[in-house]
């Protein structure tokens, strides 16, 4: 006698992992167990990234110093950082609302890619050329966030219709994305003019600076998505069935709604701030969609968002982190030599550090419970 | 249509085929012990780096092949230490363990010469090894699944761990074990591609191919055969993709691009207990308590 | 007799988390060659005992010597080295694996899998050796449930277990495949094994087996004695029990004709087309072992699932299926068996948990969704660190209390509560029984699925019993002889 008519697939069901209970749990009513895993994963990748540089001969507390220096010493490095965090806000947000309800999509490079095609076509080739650019911008933010929700939204029907893990239809769309996205570039809408495949400029629809810096108007959006999220997950019935969902399906179905129904309007909140992410993107930073468009955002925001443990503010911090390791190593490598991977091996590292961590822990207290 | 389809698009969807294949029959293991590990694309990438190295330092490629084979086994390890003995999240490990892959083996690489020098190539192996190889494995797995004792074993903690750990089957032991022999065949794979026709490494070499044979699986229903066979297509659909970017035809090339995708998406839409996925994939197994 | 008896278990108990102990102090005797029935109510302990025997569980006191030598070990491995099998209500089989490959898989013969043709015959010589056919080389999944159940004896037996105990091996068989099934357990016997068959059913016991041990609430009331020296009113009797319990202390006003819920012909699953009607003020109890239709009912008066045929209302309209919310919104309290899997989402806290199926769109900030909670928690006397403790943190009759102050809190207009006090101390019980039976005498119609026929008797005004799917109506007052060999086959049977 199951409650849920929705046959529960594979990949779903975890019943006891880190992406399940990194949200709940006796571990998380610890303001320090919830920081200190990832502040001791940050300084362990730190410490071993130090180890490398100094057998390179780069003595690591002067490059770390330029590191910092490189974020925070100049208005270019918070630039940079602010603008780099952007889309992993977006997106690492939508994974949030995602897991909480342990839907594991991980489709949001496919989103991604999915909202700046469509909000790129809009604006470029869409079929009420001449608007006014503020009614350009937004519409054209509002067909990318449509286009992100729908493309993710196919992920929940094949599960709902045909009971296919969300895991693996989402990661495959991502490869349809992509190749949508290539011949987008190629063929769809390429720009006429242009030699290599690329679209056009979208023009009138790009972002403007917030005025007084050169971060564009994308990163209001990703400060203002935080509290929204924040919000809608704590003060609102859609927010409170995405934590029963989460918690248990059977009771969902029995106390409050349709859990394949929630489970969409989940997976479509997911894409949609990817869509957003996408087109913000585009027209907050490269102008245009080329090939090189994908860089695997998608992929880093699930590490964000599981950083941040899920929490829109932690999220936010893990965003600028992450973003201004990138900036910071891209400095400090101007002045040392400094492998460029190095930055790269740090930010994987801390994401290992942080599994096992978070895993070990989880580990120590089911003991110490007896479970 | 006549040009798309000759012997040199055959030979290249053969070689492109190979390193899949390989991956994707080590996955099929893997998954079907009921552990999805979405470190394949790293293990392959830490492979392909062991192959490349071991081969330049000793100058024979077989020894590259056996080094991946060692150092994806390596790589099995260390995620079946987090996924299966500390239970953590099959999806995330899998993930930072290729993110970590992406960046370490780069920082391994760029170690490893001097910078202004191109790379060095190395020794490489013909085709003809390597379809051997392929059709090796391909027998070994299917032998290992369909004739052993311990192929049953593994099926059935995939399928129904409770009622294997009733018959007295350790079944995070037999999980580690698929995962290191999962991974092995993952190394191996990535070794292949670069001790191939290919013959040297660069940042990022597998390109996806591990993603590939995750995605293969599905489509080969965790069958081994047809794990090959769709690697097979995928190498097709590679290689014509390939060919059509150089010439101007109707048909848009990222049509292939997308095409094993989509088949696997379409495969997927039938009722899910038909589509052979083990039902205890990707799902820790913790003896329950007396209900 | 030279051989020791398969298994004697002295002075076992078992207790689970803080309710009534599910064994207390048992003793029980096996010998070869006899097919022992172990008879019992839901709940009295008899699968409790049977796992242990399995080393499926574990004792907390007590002991349990097979073939002569103590148990030390109590694992499946252990106890099946040693001659004990358990068939158990669920099945242990692997699913996509064939007949064959499964006894391959519980006894591999060396490192490589026989041949086809190998397996084939493996399979159809057991088979054919202890008169239980099964395909050899068809998924299991595919294999009808009396296959499947045939399969896992042939496997036990494969192990050539010396002891084989068979959970209710006849709930989810037809009548010829029972009978066959108990003739096989016969032959068993006659080869000098031990078969014991869990069972709550009284022509089963007189159908083939020779001694009977009847549990009732955790301990023996009958200890082995011959099945001819009893009838079927003395067994029913010894199951169900023959002191009644003191009558509850709530005086309720005469039902009045407002009727609250009425099915007409409904039907589902395993229960057949059920005419019933509940009357404002009343309690309708619902009897019968697991497995006889009560859980399709419960699904049906709760809107979890719609009728196969007839219809289902609730105060003139139909219910809603798979609304939840509006359910709630007709005032149809629902205290569900399974508290932790219908009922409370362990993780959350008690605030949220109260606030499941109700509350508006807009929620207020946790901390004033909490201080709203603190009265309700306190009205039921829900014991917890505070409103935002989670619900898994508490105690099973806290648990089913917090449950209770959300779904009766409204003044319900319907109350479906299954088994509401199972597993829980006197004292939480007690207090459930009469704030449900409070909601009655405020108006409500209730609708009690009991295992305990003490209980059913205390509260019900009406008790319907239900047996294969099918209900018999009893008035006050009770035959507890009659009710109890209703539950255990039918009347007529």
């Amino acid at each position: 006698m199951t409650l849920t008519r929705d046959p529960a697939p594979a990949g779903q069901q975890a019943p006891d992992g880190l992406v399940g209970k990194a949200l709940r749990g006796p571990a998380d009513r610890s303001p320090l167990g919830l920081v200190a895993v990832p502040l001791l994963a940050l300084l362990g990748a730190l410490v071993v990234g130090g180890v490398l540089m100094a057998v390179e001969g780069v003595a690591p507390l002067s490059a770390y110093g330029e590191v910092v220096r490189g974020v925070f010493g100049r208005t270019r490095g918070l630039v940079d950082t602010a603008v780099i965090a952007t889309p992993l806000v977006l997106l690492a947000l939508g994974i949030t609302v995602a897991y909480r309800a342990r839907v594991f999509t991980i489709g949001a490079e496919g989103q991604y890619i999915a909202g700046a095609l469509a909000g790129t076509a809009w604006a470029t080739v869409g079929p009420l050329p001449g608007l006014p650019a503020p009614v350009l911008v937004v519409s054209s933010l509002a067909v990318a966030v449509l286009a992100g929700a729908a493309w993710s939204g196919v992920t929940a029907w094949l599960q709902s219709r045909f009971g296919a893990s969300v895991v693996i239809t989402s990661l495959l769309l991502n490869y349809v994305a992509a190749a949508v996205l290539a011949w987008a570039v190629r063929v769809g809408m390429r720009d006429p003019g242009s030699f290599t495949p690329q679209s056009r400029q979208v023009g009138d629809a790009a972002l403007p600076d917030l005025p007084g810096t050169a971060i564009h108007l994308g990163f209001l959006f990703a400060l203002l998505a935080v509290p929204t999220v924040a919000a809608v997950l704590r003060r609102t019935r859609f927010g409170f069935r995405v934590e029963v969902l989460g918690a248990n399906p059977d009771v969902l179905a029995a106390t409050e709604a349709r859990p394949s129904r929630t489970r969409l309007w989940v997976l479509a909140v997911a894409g949609a701030l990817a869509g957003l992410a996408g087109f913000v993107e585009v027209a907050g930073v490269t102008g245009r969609m080329t090939q090189a468009f994908a860089v695997g955002y998608g992929f880093t925001a699930i590490i964000v968002a599981l950083l941040g443990r899920l929490r829109p503010l932690g999220v936010l911090a893990a965003a600028l982190v992450m973003a201004g390791i990138t900036v910071g190593f891209d400095e400090a490598e101007r002045v040392f030599v400094i492998p460029s991977a190095t930055v790269g091996v740090i930010q994987a590292l801390i994401v290992v550090f942080f599994v096992t961590g978070d895993a070990l822990s989880r580990r120590r207290l089911r003991r110490r419970e007896g479970a | 249509m006549d040009t798309l389809f000759t012997l040199a698009t055959l030979a290249a969807a053969v070689r492109l085929a190979i390193p899949v294949a390989v991956a994707a029959l080590g996955e099929v293991v893997t998954e079907r012990s009921g552990v999805l590990n979405l470190g394949l694309e790293g293990t392959m990438l830490f492979g392909a780096l062991a192959g490349y190295l071991a081969t330049l330092a000793t100058g024979s490629p077989w020894i590259g092949l056996g080094a991946g084979l060692g150092a994806g086994a390596g790589c099995g390890a260390l995620l079946a230490l987090l996924m299966v003995v500390v239970r953590a999240d099959q999806i995330v490990t899998g993930l930072a363990f290729t993110l970590f892959a992406g960046s370490a083996t780069t920082y391994l690489f760029e170690l490893s010469y001097t910078i202004g020098q191109p790379p060095p190539r190395i020794e490489s192996l013909s085709m003809v090894p390597l379809v051997v190889i392929v059709l090796v494995v391909l027998v070994a797995v299917w032998f290992l699944l369909t004739r052993t004792s311990a192929g049953l074993v593994l099926s059935a903690a995939g399928e129904a761990p409770a009622a294997a750990d009733a018959l007295g089957y350790r079944v995070a032991r037999v999980r580690a074990a698929a995962t290191v022999a999962g991974s092995a065949l993952a190394g191996l794979a990535g070794a292949m591609l670069v001790c191939g026709p290919l013959g040297l490494f660069v940042q990022n070499v597998t390109a996806g191919r591990g993603w590939v044979a995750l995605a293969l699986v599905v489509f080969a229903r965790w069958r081994p055969g047809r794990a090959v066979a769709g690697a097979l297509l995928f190498g097709l659909c590679d290689a014509a993709q390939l060919r059509l970017q150089g010439t101007a035809t109707q048909i848009p090339y990222e049509v292939f691009l997308a095409l094993p995708y989509v088949v696997t998406l379409l495969a997927l839409m039938v009722r899910a207990r038909r589509s052979g996925t083990p039902a205890a994939l990707a799902v820790p197994f913790v003896r329950g308590p007396a209900r | 007799m030279t051989s020791a008896p398969p298994a004697v278990v002295t002075g076992v108990r078992r207790r689970f988390g803080a309710g009534p102990p599910a064994l207390d102090g048992v003793d029980l005797e096996l010998r070869a060659g006899e097919v022992h029935a172990v008879l019992g109510e839901n709940g009295a302990g008899k699968t409790t005992l049977m796992r242990i025997l399995a080393g499926l569980d574990e004792p907390d006191e007590g002991s349990v010597v097979v073939a002569g030598e103590p148990v030390t070990e109590f694992t499946p491995r252990a106890l099946r080295e040693r001659g004990v099998a358990m068939v158990q209500q669920h099945f242990t089989l692997v699913p996509t694996l064939t007949a064959g490959e499964n006894l391959a898989l519980a006894r591999p013969e060396g490192r490589l899998r026989p041949g086809a043709r190998r397996v084939r015959r493996r399979v159809e010589a057991l088979a054919q050796r202890y008169g239980l056919p099964v395909r050899a080389d068809v998924p299991v999944d595919r294999l009808s449930v009396g296959e499947q159940q045939r399969l896992e004896i042939l496997r036990a037996l494969d192990a050539d277990a010396r002891l084989l105990i068979l959970d209710e091996p006849t709930a989810v068989l037809v009548d010829a495949e029972a009978e066959a099934l108990l003739a096989v357990c016969r032959a068993l016997a006659a080869e000098g094994r031990a078969v014991v068959i869990i069972t709550h059913r009284l022509a089963e016991v007189f159908a083939g087996c020779d001694r009977v041990t009847v549990l009732r609430r955790g301990a023996v009331v009958c200890a082995g004695e011959p099945v001819s020296a009893h009838d079927r009113t003395s067994l029913a009797t010894l199951m169900v029990g023959a002191v009644p319990a003191p009558p509850l202390s709530i005086e309720r006003p005469a039902r009045s004709g407002v009727i609250r819920i009425a099915l007409d012909g409904a039907a589902r699953g395993r229960l057949r087309p059920l005419d019933l009607e509940v009357h404002a003020g009343e309690v309708l109890g619902v009897a019968g072992v697991d497995g006889n239709g009560q859980a399709e009912l419960e699904d049906l008066l709760a809107g979890i699932a719609a009728p196969q045929q007839g219809t289902v209302c609730v105060e003139g309209t139909e219910m809603p299926v798979g609304a939840p919310r509006e359910r709630v919104g007709k005032r149809v309290a629902y205290v569900p068996a399974d508290r932790y899997r219908r009922a409370l989402a362990g993780p959350l806290s008690l605030a949220d948990n109260l606030e499941l199926g109700r509350g508006p769109s807009r929620r207020a900030p946790r901390g004033r969704r909490e201080e709203q909670a603190v009265p309700a928690l306190a009205a039921w006397d829900v014991r917890a660190a505070g409103p935002g403790a989670s619900a898994a943190s508490l105690s099973g009759g806290n648990a089913q209390k917090l449950v209770l102050a959300r779904e009766l809190g409204v003044g319900p207009a319907v109350v479906v509560a299954a088994q509401p006090t199972r597993g829980l101390d006197p004292e939480a019980a007690r207090m459930i029984t009469e704030r449900i039976l409070a909601a009655a005498a405020d108006g409500a119609a209730v609708v009690w699925f009991g295992a305990e026929l003490d209980e059913l008797f205390a509260v019900a005004d009406r008790l319907v019993v239900l047996a294969d799917g099918i209900a018999t109506p009893f008035e006050p007052p009770y035959d507890r002889a009659a009710v109890g060999m209703a539950m255990a086959g039918g009347a007529g049977a």
